[in-house]
């Protein structure tokens, strides 16, 4: 089984499944590293940058 | 037709002023012959970075269904309403009629609301207002502290 928490659908306002995905400073681990199948990854990607844009999640931890 | 899931983040100053502001959104949506099929209004909540130097914002989230020739009328129109941060119109397949994560959140943080929360939704309107005294309040604490 996966060690990520995956659901059915992706939803850019679900943080906390999206923050298993990205690194303390805020980078998209990459799919060499997840594991998850591709199709998985190209969802869990574009919800990221969604959820950046609305300030949900940082772009880095350079933020003031 | 398309439906679309809208989020607008308001500028948090104007957290007392939502309910004119969502008449005013209502309105502007209706005139240009969009529906709305659900709001969800989370509340203030902790932005992951500052937008115009905030950091804070009122996050309203709606399901709408639309034309999309109009939905050009209505971003420049939120282009020119300061009292926006940030706006964002996604064209979905479908609508989820369960409630987004984030107003699930929002209910937890403030476990006492929660449970009156699950009555209905006339009631809930009726409480609003409390509900912003308390955040304000506990918000005030936080930045004392900080």
């Amino acid at each position: 089984m996966s060690k990520y928490d995956l659901p059915k659908k992706f939803d850019h306002k679900d943080t906390d499944i999206l923050k298993q995905f990205i690194t303390e400073t805020g980078k998209i681990i990459p799919a060499r590293v997840t594991g998850i199948s591709a199709s998985n990854q190209r969802k869990v990607t574009k919800s990221i940058k969604i959820a950046r844009f609305l300030a949900l999640l940082p772009y880095t931890d350079m933020h003031k | 037709m398309n439906k679309y899931e809208a989020v607008i983040i308001l500028n948090p100053n104007l957290s007392s002023k939502v309910d004119e502001f969502k008449k005013d959104f209502e309105k502007l949506l209706s005139d240009n012959s969009f529906k709305i099929i659900k709001t969800e209004d989370v509340g203030r909540r902790q932005l992951a970075y500052s937008i115009t130097n905030h950091n804070k914002g009122h996050y309203i989230l709606f399901n709408l269904e639309g034309d999309p020739s109009k939905l050009l009328e209505i971003e420049t129109k939120i282009k020119y309403n300061e009292s926006i941060i940030r706006h964002l119109f996604l064209v979905v397949k479908e609508h989820v009629a369960e409630d987004s994560s984030l107003l699930i959140e929002s209910r937890n943080k403030k476990p006492e609301i929660s449970s009156e929360n699950d009555v209905s939704k006339k009631e809930v309107k009726i409480e609003a207002p409390k509900k912003e005294l308390k955040e304000d309040k506990s918000d005030d604490a936080k930045e004392g502290t900080e």
